[in-house]
Protein backbone atom coordinates (compact mmCIF):
# COMPACT_ATOMS: atom_id res chain seq x y z
CA UNK A 1 0.00 0.00 0.00
CA UNK A 2 1.30 3.38 -0.87
CA UNK A 3 0.97 6.08 1.79
CA UNK A 4 -0.33 9.36 0.50
CA UNK A 5 1.81 11.34 2.86
CA UNK A 6 4.67 10.64 5.23
CA UNK A 7 3.89 9.73 8.85
CA UNK A 8 7.08 11.44 9.84
CA UNK A 9 7.38 15.08 8.84
CA UNK A 10 10.63 16.49 7.55
CA UNK A 11 10.75 18.85 10.53
CA UNK A 12 10.28 16.04 13.08
CA UNK A 13 13.03 14.04 11.35
CA UNK A 14 15.49 16.95 11.42
CA UNK A 15 14.62 17.73 15.05
CA UNK A 16 15.40 14.24 16.23
CA UNK A 17 18.51 14.12 14.07
CA UNK A 18 19.95 17.28 15.56
CA UNK A 19 18.80 16.22 19.04
CA UNK A 20 20.62 12.92 18.64
CA UNK A 21 23.76 14.65 17.42
CA UNK A 22 23.77 17.06 20.32
CA UNK A 23 23.27 14.24 22.81
CA UNK A 24 26.15 12.26 21.30
CA UNK A 25 28.39 15.34 21.27
CA UNK A 26 27.50 16.07 24.91
CA UNK A 27 28.27 12.50 25.94
CA UNK A 28 31.62 12.67 24.13
CA UNK A 29 32.58 15.76 26.10
CA UNK A 30 31.24 14.60 29.45
CA UNK A 31 33.27 11.43 29.81
CA UNK A 32 36.74 13.07 29.73
CA UNK A 33 35.45 15.80 32.05
CA UNK A 34 34.25 13.20 34.54
CA UNK A 35 37.68 11.60 34.41
CA UNK A 36 39.34 14.90 35.19
CA UNK A 37 37.21 15.52 38.28
CA UNK A 38 38.76 12.82 40.45
CA UNK A 39 42.56 13.00 40.62
CA UNK A 40 44.59 9.81 41.01
CA UNK A 41 45.39 9.02 44.63
CA UNK A 42 48.87 8.03 45.53
CA UNK A 43 48.97 5.89 48.61
CA UNK A 44 52.64 5.33 49.39
CA UNK A 45 54.00 1.85 48.66
CA UNK A 46 56.25 2.17 51.65
CA UNK A 47 57.40 4.68 54.20
CA UNK A 48 60.67 4.60 56.07
CA UNK A 49 60.98 5.75 59.66
CA UNK A 50 64.51 6.19 61.06
CA UNK A 51 65.06 3.63 63.83
CA UNK A 52 66.65 6.34 65.99
CA UNK A 53 63.29 8.11 66.21
CA UNK A 54 61.48 5.16 67.72
CA UNK A 55 64.16 3.26 69.60
CA UNK A 56 63.50 4.98 72.90
CA UNK A 57 59.78 4.36 72.71
CA UNK A 58 58.53 2.58 75.85
CA UNK A 59 56.89 -0.80 75.33
CA UNK A 60 53.14 -0.42 74.87
CA UNK A 61 53.32 3.19 73.73
CA UNK A 62 52.52 4.68 70.34
CA UNK A 63 54.14 7.17 68.01
CA UNK A 64 52.74 8.78 64.90
CA UNK A 65 54.27 8.95 61.43
CA UNK A 66 53.04 10.19 58.07
CA UNK A 67 51.47 7.50 55.89
CA UNK A 68 51.07 9.64 52.78
CA UNK A 69 48.24 12.06 53.53
CA UNK A 70 47.08 10.05 56.50
CA UNK A 71 48.40 9.61 59.99
CA UNK A 72 50.13 6.29 60.65
CA UNK A 73 50.51 4.90 64.16
CA UNK A 74 53.51 2.87 65.24
CA UNK A 75 53.14 0.82 68.40
CA UNK A 76 55.94 -0.89 70.26
CA UNK A 77 54.83 -4.29 71.55
CA UNK A 78 55.97 -5.79 74.86
CA UNK A 79 58.61 -7.91 73.10
CA UNK A 80 60.15 -4.82 71.48
CA UNK A 81 58.76 -5.46 67.99
CA UNK A 82 56.68 -2.87 66.15
CA UNK A 83 53.22 -2.99 64.71
CA UNK A 84 51.76 -0.25 62.53
CA UNK A 85 48.25 0.93 61.73
CA UNK A 86 46.67 3.53 59.49
CA UNK A 87 45.36 5.86 62.19
CA UNK A 88 42.03 6.42 60.53
CA UNK A 89 38.74 5.24 62.00
CA UNK A 90 37.01 2.57 59.91
CA UNK A 91 33.63 4.10 60.69
CA UNK A 92 33.70 7.53 59.03
CA UNK A 93 37.37 8.33 58.43
CA UNK A 94 38.24 10.51 61.44
CA UNK A 95 41.79 10.33 62.76
CA UNK A 96 42.09 8.23 65.92
CA UNK A 97 44.31 8.78 68.93
CA UNK A 98 45.94 6.35 71.38
CA UNK A 99 44.71 6.66 74.93
CA UNK A 100 47.70 5.36 76.85
CA UNK A 101 46.04 4.87 80.26
CA UNK A 102 43.29 2.70 78.73
CA UNK A 103 45.64 1.08 76.21
CA UNK A 104 43.06 1.66 73.54
CA UNK A 105 42.66 3.67 70.35
CA UNK A 106 39.88 6.20 70.43
CA UNK A 107 37.92 8.08 67.76
CA UNK A 108 36.37 11.25 69.11
CA UNK A 109 33.96 11.79 66.23
CA UNK A 110 31.42 9.12 67.19
CA UNK A 111 33.09 7.60 70.27
CA UNK A 112 34.58 4.51 68.63
CA UNK A 113 37.09 2.35 70.53
CA UNK A 114 39.73 -0.12 69.36
CA UNK A 115 41.89 -2.27 71.63
CA UNK A 116 45.68 -1.99 71.57
CA UNK A 117 45.83 -4.42 68.67
CA UNK A 118 43.51 -2.24 66.61
CA UNK A 119 40.48 -4.51 67.02
CA UNK A 120 37.21 -2.57 67.13
CA UNK A 121 35.70 -3.17 70.58
CA UNK A 122 33.09 -0.49 71.20
CA UNK A 123 31.03 2.15 69.43
CA UNK A 124 30.18 2.31 65.75
CA UNK A 125 33.42 1.15 64.01
CA UNK A 126 32.58 -1.81 61.76
CA UNK A 127 36.13 -3.16 61.29
CA UNK A 128 39.58 -3.20 62.92
CA UNK A 129 42.09 -0.44 62.17
CA UNK A 130 43.96 -1.16 58.95
CA UNK A 131 47.29 -2.89 59.69
CA UNK A 132 50.52 -2.12 57.89
CA UNK A 133 53.52 -4.44 57.63
CA UNK A 134 56.68 -3.40 59.51
CA UNK A 135 60.20 -4.64 58.92
CA UNK A 136 63.64 -3.47 60.02
CA UNK A 137 66.13 -2.72 57.27
CA UNK A 138 69.46 -1.30 58.38
CA UNK A 139 68.84 1.75 60.55
CA UNK A 140 65.25 2.27 59.44
CA UNK A 141 61.83 0.80 59.97
CA UNK A 142 60.13 0.11 56.67
CA UNK A 143 56.35 0.32 56.76
CA UNK A 144 54.55 -1.24 53.82
CA UNK A 145 51.06 -2.05 52.68
CA UNK A 146 50.08 -5.41 54.06
CA UNK A 147 49.64 -8.41 51.79
CA UNK B 1 11.74 61.96 33.05
CA UNK B 2 8.70 60.78 31.13
CA UNK B 3 10.69 60.84 27.94
CA UNK B 4 13.31 58.59 29.52
CA UNK B 5 10.61 56.26 30.85
CA UNK B 6 9.00 56.04 27.42
CA UNK B 7 12.39 55.37 25.83
CA UNK B 8 13.07 52.47 28.21
CA UNK B 9 9.54 51.12 27.85
CA UNK B 10 9.84 51.09 24.08
CA UNK B 11 12.96 48.97 24.32
CA UNK B 12 12.29 46.65 27.26
CA UNK B 13 8.49 46.46 27.34
CA UNK B 14 8.40 46.14 31.13
CA UNK B 15 4.80 47.41 31.26
CA UNK B 16 3.57 43.80 31.18
CA UNK B 17 5.56 42.92 34.30
CA UNK B 18 4.37 46.02 36.15
CA UNK B 19 0.78 45.28 35.15
CA UNK B 20 1.15 41.74 36.48
CA UNK B 21 2.48 42.96 39.83
CA UNK B 22 -0.31 45.55 40.10
CA UNK B 23 -2.92 42.86 39.65
CA UNK B 24 -1.20 40.26 41.85
CA UNK B 25 -3.14 39.35 44.98
CA UNK B 26 -2.13 37.54 48.15
CA UNK B 27 -4.87 35.42 49.75
CA UNK B 28 -5.67 36.29 53.34
CA UNK B 29 -6.35 33.50 55.85
CA UNK B 30 -4.90 32.17 59.09
CA UNK B 31 -1.81 30.75 57.36
CA UNK B 32 -0.96 33.94 55.46
CA UNK B 33 2.16 34.32 57.61
CA UNK B 34 3.85 31.55 55.60
CA UNK B 35 3.72 33.76 52.51
CA UNK B 36 6.34 35.98 54.12
CA UNK B 37 8.92 33.18 54.38
CA UNK B 38 9.80 33.09 50.68
CA UNK B 39 10.83 36.72 50.42
CA UNK B 40 12.68 36.51 53.75
CA UNK B 41 14.79 33.71 52.29
CA UNK B 42 15.56 35.91 49.29
CA UNK B 43 16.49 38.71 51.65
CA UNK B 44 19.03 36.54 53.49
CA UNK B 45 20.30 35.17 50.19
CA UNK B 46 21.01 38.76 49.13
CA UNK B 47 22.93 39.36 52.37
CA UNK B 48 24.88 36.14 51.79
CA UNK B 49 25.88 37.23 48.30
CA UNK B 50 27.05 40.68 49.39
CA UNK B 51 28.93 39.55 52.52
CA UNK B 52 30.27 36.47 50.69
CA UNK B 53 31.77 38.56 47.89
CA UNK B 54 33.37 40.86 50.46
CA UNK B 55 34.84 37.95 52.44
CA UNK B 56 36.23 36.44 49.23
CA UNK B 57 38.25 39.63 48.66
CA UNK B 58 40.66 38.51 51.39
CA UNK B 59 40.02 34.81 51.91
CA UNK B 60 42.63 32.42 50.48
CA UNK B 61 41.51 28.83 49.85
CA UNK B 62 44.82 27.05 50.40
CA UNK B 63 46.14 24.65 53.01
CA UNK B 64 48.71 27.12 54.28
CA UNK B 65 46.66 30.31 54.15
CA UNK B 66 43.00 29.49 54.73
CA UNK B 67 42.94 29.59 58.53
CA UNK B 68 45.34 32.53 58.71
CA UNK B 69 43.41 34.53 56.12
CA UNK B 70 40.17 34.12 58.10
CA UNK B 71 42.04 35.24 61.21
CA UNK B 72 43.29 38.24 59.25
CA UNK B 73 39.79 39.12 58.05
CA UNK B 74 38.40 39.15 61.58
CA UNK B 75 41.35 40.82 63.30
CA UNK B 76 42.82 43.27 60.77
CA UNK B 77 40.21 44.17 58.18
CA UNK B 78 37.96 47.08 59.15
CA UNK B 79 34.65 45.53 60.31
CA UNK B 80 35.83 42.17 58.99
CA UNK B 81 34.69 40.46 62.19
CA UNK B 82 31.17 41.81 61.64
CA UNK B 83 31.06 40.72 57.99
CA UNK B 84 32.10 37.20 58.87
CA UNK B 85 29.65 37.07 61.75
CA UNK B 86 26.79 38.37 59.61
CA UNK B 87 27.65 35.86 56.86
CA UNK B 88 27.66 33.01 59.36
CA UNK B 89 24.48 34.07 61.18
CA UNK B 90 22.66 34.98 58.01
CA UNK B 91 23.32 31.41 56.80
CA UNK B 92 21.72 30.10 59.97
CA UNK B 93 18.74 32.47 59.63
CA UNK B 94 18.32 31.60 55.99
CA UNK B 95 18.33 27.86 56.54
CA UNK B 96 15.99 28.21 59.53
CA UNK B 97 13.50 30.12 57.39
CA UNK B 98 13.97 27.64 54.54
CA UNK B 99 12.79 24.97 56.98
CA UNK B 100 9.81 27.09 58.08
CA UNK B 101 8.96 27.73 54.41
CA UNK B 102 9.17 24.02 53.72
CA UNK B 103 7.10 22.98 56.73
CA UNK B 104 4.46 25.60 55.93
CA UNK B 105 4.18 24.15 52.44
CA UNK B 106 4.19 20.56 53.70
CA UNK B 107 1.46 21.12 56.29
CA UNK B 108 -0.81 23.24 54.11
CA UNK B 109 -0.13 20.77 51.28
CA UNK B 110 0.69 23.61 48.94
CA UNK B 111 2.58 21.12 46.75
CA UNK B 112 -0.58 19.55 45.37
CA UNK B 113 -1.41 19.65 41.69
CA UNK B 114 -0.41 21.68 39.67
CA UNK B 115 2.53 22.76 41.88
CA UNK B 116 4.60 19.54 41.87
CA UNK B 117 7.41 21.11 39.84
CA UNK B 118 7.56 24.07 42.23
CA UNK B 119 8.02 21.60 45.11
CA UNK B 120 10.77 19.70 43.32
CA UNK B 121 12.73 22.85 42.46
CA UNK B 122 12.23 23.82 46.11
CA UNK B 123 13.69 20.53 47.33
CA UNK B 124 16.67 21.06 45.01
CA UNK B 125 17.10 24.58 46.41
CA UNK B 126 17.01 23.11 49.93
CA UNK B 127 19.73 20.65 48.91
CA UNK B 128 21.76 23.53 47.47
CA UNK B 129 21.32 25.56 50.68
CA UNK B 130 22.54 22.64 52.79
CA UNK B 131 25.45 22.16 50.38
CA UNK B 132 26.31 25.84 50.82
CA UNK B 133 26.35 25.30 54.58
CA UNK B 134 28.41 22.14 54.34
CA UNK B 135 31.04 23.56 51.99
CA UNK B 136 31.21 26.86 53.86
CA UNK B 137 31.81 25.08 57.16
CA UNK B 138 35.18 23.75 55.93
CA UNK B 139 36.53 27.05 54.63
CA UNK B 140 37.92 28.43 57.96
CA UNK B 141 40.01 25.21 57.95
CA UNK B 142 40.08 24.62 61.70
CA UNK B 143 40.15 21.32 63.60
CA UNK B 144 36.40 20.96 63.95
CA UNK B 145 35.60 21.80 60.37
CA UNK B 146 38.17 19.29 59.10
CA UNK B 147 36.76 16.43 61.19
CA UNK B 148 33.17 17.31 60.23
CA UNK B 149 34.13 17.35 56.56
CA UNK B 150 35.87 13.99 56.79
CA UNK B 151 32.72 12.45 58.24
CA UNK B 152 30.36 14.21 55.84
CA UNK B 153 32.31 13.30 52.72
CA UNK B 154 32.75 9.71 53.86
CA UNK B 155 29.00 9.10 54.08
CA UNK B 156 28.32 8.84 50.32
CA UNK B 157 30.80 5.93 50.19
CA UNK B 158 28.05 3.73 51.54
CA UNK B 159 25.86 4.37 48.48
CA UNK B 160 26.00 1.35 46.17
CA UNK B 161 27.79 1.61 42.79
CA UNK B 162 28.51 5.37 42.60
CA UNK B 163 29.35 5.97 46.29
CA UNK B 164 33.14 5.73 46.16
CA UNK B 165 33.25 7.90 43.04
CA UNK B 166 31.05 10.54 44.70
CA UNK B 167 33.34 10.68 47.71
CA UNK B 168 36.29 11.05 45.32
CA UNK B 169 34.53 13.96 43.57
CA UNK B 170 33.79 15.71 46.86
CA UNK B 171 37.27 15.19 48.32
CA UNK B 172 39.31 15.52 45.15
CA UNK B 173 40.76 12.06 45.71
CA UNK B 174 40.54 9.46 48.40
CA UNK B 175 41.41 11.70 51.33
CA UNK B 176 40.54 15.15 52.57
CA UNK B 177 43.52 17.35 51.57
CA UNK B 178 44.29 20.86 50.38
CA UNK B 179 42.63 19.95 47.08
CA UNK B 180 39.41 19.35 49.00
CA UNK B 181 39.62 22.85 50.38
CA UNK B 182 40.03 24.47 46.93
CA UNK B 183 37.21 22.32 45.64
CA UNK B 184 34.85 23.25 48.46
CA UNK B 185 35.69 26.90 47.89
CA UNK B 186 34.90 26.75 44.19
CA UNK B 187 31.67 24.88 44.90
CA UNK B 188 30.75 27.45 47.53
CA UNK B 189 31.44 30.53 45.43
CA UNK B 190 30.81 29.37 41.89
CA UNK B 191 29.08 26.05 41.24
CA UNK B 192 26.37 26.35 43.89
CA UNK B 193 25.58 30.03 43.20
CA UNK B 194 25.08 29.26 39.49
CA UNK B 195 22.86 26.30 40.35
CA UNK B 196 20.85 28.37 42.82
CA UNK B 197 20.31 31.20 40.33
CA UNK B 198 19.01 28.76 37.73
CA UNK B 199 16.77 26.86 40.16
CA UNK B 200 15.52 30.01 41.80
CA UNK B 201 14.57 31.46 38.41
CA UNK B 202 12.41 28.43 37.64
CA UNK B 203 11.00 28.32 41.20
CA UNK B 204 9.96 31.99 41.20
CA UNK B 205 8.58 31.79 37.69
CA UNK B 206 6.41 28.83 38.69
CA UNK B 207 5.19 30.58 41.83
CA UNK B 208 4.04 33.56 39.72
CA UNK B 209 2.54 31.34 37.05
CA UNK B 210 0.39 29.35 39.49
CA UNK B 211 -0.27 32.19 41.94
CA UNK B 212 -0.20 31.73 45.71
CA UNK B 213 -1.52 28.38 46.86
CA UNK B 214 -4.45 28.42 49.27
CA UNK B 215 -4.67 25.76 52.03
CA UNK B 216 -7.14 22.92 51.42
CA UNK B 217 -9.53 23.97 54.18
CA UNK B 218 -9.80 27.49 52.74
CA UNK B 219 -10.24 26.14 49.24
CA UNK B 220 -13.12 23.94 50.43
CA UNK B 221 -15.03 26.93 51.74
CA UNK B 222 -15.64 27.66 48.07
CA UNK B 223 -16.00 31.28 46.94
CA UNK B 224 -12.80 33.30 46.73
CA UNK B 225 -11.73 34.46 50.20
CA UNK B 226 -10.40 37.87 51.18
CA UNK B 227 -7.15 39.02 49.53
CA UNK B 228 -4.46 41.65 50.06
CA UNK B 229 -3.15 43.47 46.96
CA UNK B 230 0.50 42.51 46.49
CA UNK B 231 1.46 46.04 45.53
CA UNK B 232 1.81 48.05 47.66
CA UNK B 233 0.07 46.51 50.70
CA UNK B 234 1.79 43.14 50.92
CA UNK B 235 5.15 44.42 49.67
CA UNK B 236 5.20 47.03 52.46
CA UNK B 237 4.47 44.39 55.08
CA UNK B 238 7.28 42.25 53.69
CA UNK B 239 9.62 45.22 53.89
CA UNK B 240 8.67 45.55 57.57
CA UNK B 241 9.46 41.88 58.17
CA UNK B 242 12.83 42.34 56.45
CA UNK B 243 13.69 45.27 58.67
CA UNK B 244 12.89 43.31 61.82
CA UNK B 245 14.93 40.34 60.58
CA UNK B 246 17.86 42.60 59.68
CA UNK B 247 17.79 44.11 63.15
CA UNK B 248 17.76 40.67 64.77
CA UNK B 249 20.54 39.44 62.47
CA UNK B 250 22.91 42.32 63.10
CA UNK B 251 22.25 42.30 66.86
CA UNK B 252 23.02 38.62 67.16
CA UNK B 253 26.01 38.93 64.83
CA UNK B 254 27.49 41.68 66.98
CA UNK B 255 27.05 39.87 70.27
CA UNK B 256 27.78 36.30 69.18
CA UNK B 257 30.51 36.33 66.56
CA UNK B 258 31.67 32.83 65.58
CA UNK B 259 35.08 31.71 66.87
CA UNK B 260 37.98 30.34 64.89
CA UNK B 261 39.67 27.13 66.04
CA UNK B 262 43.34 26.24 65.63
CA UNK B 263 44.45 25.50 62.07
CA UNK B 264 43.47 22.01 60.91
CA UNK B 265 46.24 19.39 60.89
CA UNK B 266 45.67 16.46 58.54
CA UNK B 267 47.73 14.20 60.82
CA UNK B 268 46.22 15.14 64.19
CA UNK B 269 43.59 13.00 65.92
CA UNK B 270 40.01 14.25 65.66
CA UNK B 271 39.28 16.76 68.44
CA UNK B 272 36.73 16.06 71.15
CA UNK B 273 33.20 17.29 70.72
CA UNK B 274 33.05 17.53 66.95
CA UNK B 275 29.70 18.79 65.86
CA UNK B 276 28.29 19.69 62.49
CA UNK B 277 26.11 22.75 61.87
CA UNK B 278 22.81 22.59 63.75
CA UNK B 279 20.81 21.53 60.70
CA UNK B 280 22.84 18.34 60.38
CA UNK B 281 22.69 17.44 64.08
CA UNK B 282 19.86 14.93 63.74
CA UNK B 283 21.80 13.02 61.08
CA UNK B 284 24.93 13.19 63.26
CA UNK B 285 23.07 11.77 66.27
CA UNK B 286 21.46 9.04 64.15
CA UNK B 287 24.90 7.95 62.90
CA UNK B 288 26.26 7.90 66.43
CA UNK B 289 23.47 5.61 67.61
CA UNK B 290 23.55 3.18 64.70
CA UNK B 291 25.30 -0.06 65.71
CA UNK B 292 28.25 -1.34 63.65
CA UNK B 293 26.28 -4.28 62.31
CA UNK B 294 22.57 -4.75 61.69
CA UNK B 295 21.27 -8.18 60.60
CA UNK B 296 24.75 -8.97 59.30
CA UNK B 297 24.95 -5.75 57.28
CA UNK B 298 27.27 -2.81 57.79
CA UNK B 299 25.38 -0.40 60.07
CA UNK B 300 26.65 2.70 58.30
CA UNK B 301 25.41 1.45 54.92
CA UNK B 302 21.99 0.70 56.44
CA UNK B 303 21.85 4.18 57.99
CA UNK B 304 22.83 5.93 54.75
CA UNK B 305 20.38 3.89 52.69
CA UNK B 306 17.54 4.69 55.11
CA UNK B 307 18.43 8.39 54.95
CA UNK B 308 18.51 8.32 51.16
CA UNK B 309 15.17 6.55 50.97
CA UNK B 310 13.72 9.20 53.30
CA UNK B 311 15.08 12.02 51.16
CA UNK B 312 13.77 10.36 47.98
CA UNK B 313 10.27 9.96 49.43
CA UNK B 314 10.40 13.56 50.58
CA UNK B 315 11.42 14.89 47.16
CA UNK B 316 8.49 13.09 45.52
CA UNK B 317 5.96 13.92 48.23
CA UNK B 318 3.48 15.60 45.82
CA UNK B 319 3.26 12.37 43.81
CA UNK B 320 2.92 10.16 46.88
CA UNK B 321 0.36 12.44 48.53
CA UNK B 322 -1.84 12.54 45.44
CA UNK B 323 -5.14 12.47 47.35
CA UNK B 324 -4.38 15.08 50.01
CA UNK B 325 -7.97 15.59 51.20
CA UNK B 326 -8.60 11.91 51.88
CA UNK B 327 -7.47 9.51 54.56
CA UNK B 328 -4.17 8.78 52.84
CA UNK B 329 -3.41 12.49 52.93
CA UNK B 330 -4.02 12.61 56.69
CA UNK B 331 -1.74 9.65 57.30
CA UNK B 332 0.99 11.35 55.28
CA UNK B 333 0.51 14.59 57.26
CA UNK B 334 0.95 12.50 60.43
CA UNK B 335 4.18 11.00 59.04
CA UNK B 336 5.53 14.47 58.23
CA UNK B 337 4.82 15.52 61.85
CA UNK B 338 6.55 12.35 63.07
CA UNK B 339 9.58 13.12 60.88
CA UNK B 340 9.73 16.63 62.28
CA UNK B 341 9.47 15.34 65.86
CA UNK B 342 12.25 12.84 65.14
CA UNK B 343 14.57 15.50 63.69
CA UNK B 344 13.95 17.87 66.59
CA UNK B 345 14.25 15.16 69.24
CA UNK B 346 17.53 13.86 67.80
CA UNK B 347 18.95 17.38 67.49
CA UNK B 348 18.17 18.18 71.12
CA UNK B 349 19.57 14.82 72.25
CA UNK B 350 22.85 15.48 70.45
CA UNK B 351 23.23 18.73 72.40
CA UNK B 352 22.74 17.11 75.83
Amino acid sequence: MKLLYSLFSRRAFLNSLIGGWLAALGAAFISPLLKYIVPPTREPDQVSVPLAEVQDLAAGSVQGFAWGNKPGLLKKAEDGSFIAFVGVCTHLDCNVSFVAEKRRFYCACHEGWYDENGINVAGPPPAPLRRLAVSVEGDALIVKKQG
Amino acid sequence: MNVLRAWIEERLGLRAVAAFLEKKEVPRHKHTIFYYTGSSILFFLGIQIVTGVLLAFYYQPTLAEANASVARIVTEMPLGWLLRSVHSWSATFMIAIVFVHLLGIAFTKAYRKPREATWITGVLLLAASLAFGFTGYLLPWDELSLAATKVGTNLPKAIPVVGAWLTGVMRAGEDVTGDTLSRFFIFHVSVLPLAVIALLGVHLFLVQRHGMSVPLEEERKGAKGPVIPFWPNFAYREAGVWLILLGLLVTIAVFAAPGLGPQADLMAPAPEGIKPEWYFLFLFQTLKLFPARILGLNGEIVAVLIMMAGMGLFAFLPFIDNRPAERKGKVIAGLVWAGLAYAMGMSIWSLL
